[in-house]
């Protein structure tokens, strides 16, 4: 078996995950890349977007994750996100409600500010769907 | 001494808020154990996130250049806080010794102009009589103050940080500890006291970062202020229900020692007339016998 290291994903709410993994693919801003054990450490901004987990028992755990950041460390991982929905937890009616608020807040939006907020969320609500189907 | 009609009376309206208080007890507890779960899970994040802060801080060498550091306490003789007191009263001394904590850093901080931000009606409420100067007063429930709320608010007042509207930004709160012990303190959140990040070992030296790591700063230090205020807020609520269980649990036993002696002045007097009215009897028979 690969090595393993440890991986906490921690929202303001809860520890969303706790358990010692095999490899992580994330998405940074710059990117998505790939995280085995004995990484260098690393501080990481990630975009909204999905982290994928491969477990020791190779099953693969994806989020949804709305931003964050990631601290790679001596082989502990901690992901600190503002919200995080795990697969098959997702609810994919308000999911699309609210895919299709942002895209009118999109329509509507004047200022650059608006702009930003109303397409982080349409970003946010399609990293949703996108985990829902597959 | 009261009739007998109305020590009764007494017992049953006593009796009635004895229930009460019990019901608010029961409620608080209910309550205090959810948010309880929730502060203890929060603070996980916050810690996470001071410590990568620190990492991140300690590896690079750009702390003194980011607005979030500079002393900017001269120039702006401007102050704002942050307030969380509850919505509501008969929960001890806890709104109080919060507000008095204010109170006395508005006396030792006079020559500075102090602007408040409330969260909670109570601290609203005793400051809107004292002439101060409060800036803004969020009437929502303590308790619906989610993280959605804590955002819009951390990012307006870190724009108006920037911008140079404030040189100190402080929050006056409650630590919770344990249900019977919580403290008032506050924290300065603004500018980041450089103390607070100072590791021992500068061991770390070597990340890689990315991007690159004043642009993480950039928006890791927003994120920071919205936790803590988010931190803040949940064991502020927890102490809360922590004093209004403990308040009410005394009100409860008060109630109760308060119904014992009632009821034994009730069949004090109850005696009594039971007593003078044989006597009555007695002494009438005896005239009769006699005459």
């Amino acid at each position: 078996m690969a090595k393993t290291f440890k991986l906490e994903v921690v929202t303001p709410e809860r520890v969303v995950y706790n358990d010692t993994v095999q490899s992580i693919t994330a998405e940074g801003i710059e990117g998505s890349f790939g995280i085995l054990a004995d990484h260098a450490a690393m501080i990481a901004e990630l975009q909204t977007g999905i982290l994928t987990i491969s477990d020791v028992n190779n099953k693969t755990v994806r989020f949804a994750l709305d931003g964050g950041f990631m601290e790679i460390l001596s082989n502990n991982v901690i992901v600190l996100t503002d919200t995080c929905a795990k697969e098959g937890e997702v609810n994919v009616e308000k999911a699309m409600a609210e895919k299709a608020s942002a895209e009118k807040a999109l329509l509507k939006a004047g200022s650059g500010v608006e702009k930003e907020k109303a397409k982080a969320a349409l970003k946010h609500a399609t990293t949703l769907l996108k985990l829902a189907n597959r | 001494m009261l009739s007998t009609k109305e020590i009764k009376q007494r017992i049953r309206s006593i009796s009635s808020i004895k229930q009460i208080t019990r019901a608010m007890e029961m409620v608080a507890a209910s309550r205090l154990k959810k948010v309880e779960s929730r502060v203890l899970a929060s603070r996980a994040y916050t810690e996470r996130m001071h410590q990568i802060l620190n990492h991140l801080v300690s590896s690079s060498s750009l702390e003194t250049a980011h607005p979030c550091f500079a002393e900017r306490a001269h120039e702006i003789p401007v102050i704002k806080i942050i307030l969380i007191t509850a919505d509501k009263g008969l929960c001890g001394a806890y709104n109080n010794n919060v507000i008095q904590k204010v109170v006395k850093f508005a006396k030792e901080h006079a020559d500075k102009t102090i602007r408040l931000v409330h969260i909670g009606k109570k601290g609203n409420l005793y400051f809107s009589k004292g002439g101060y100067s409060i800036e803004k007063y969020f009437p929502e429930n303590v308790e619906k103050f989610g993280y959605s709320q804590v955002k819009t608010l951390a990012s307006h007042l870190f724009n108006g940080y920037e911008a140079g509207e404030f040189g100190q930004l402080y929050i006056f709160f409650t630590k919770f500890n344990t249900v019977m012990q919580s403290f008032p303190s506050h924290i300065q959140l603004l500018p980041v006291e450089k103390g607070a990040f100072e590791t021992k070992e500068k061991l770390y030296r070597e990340y890689i970062f990315e991007p690159l790591a004043d642009q993480i700063i950039e928006h890791l230090f927003p994120k920071y202020i919205e936790t803590q205020i988010y931190q803040c807020i949940l064991e502020s609520l927890t102490s809360e229900y922590a004093a209004r269980r403990v308040a009410m649990i005394a009100a409860t036993e008060n109630a109760g020692e308060m119904i014992d002696e009632l009821t034994r002045s009730y069949n004090k007097a109850r005696q009594e007339t039971i007593t003078k009215e044989l006597l009555e009897v007695i002494s009438g028979a005896e005239a009769l016998i006699k005459g």
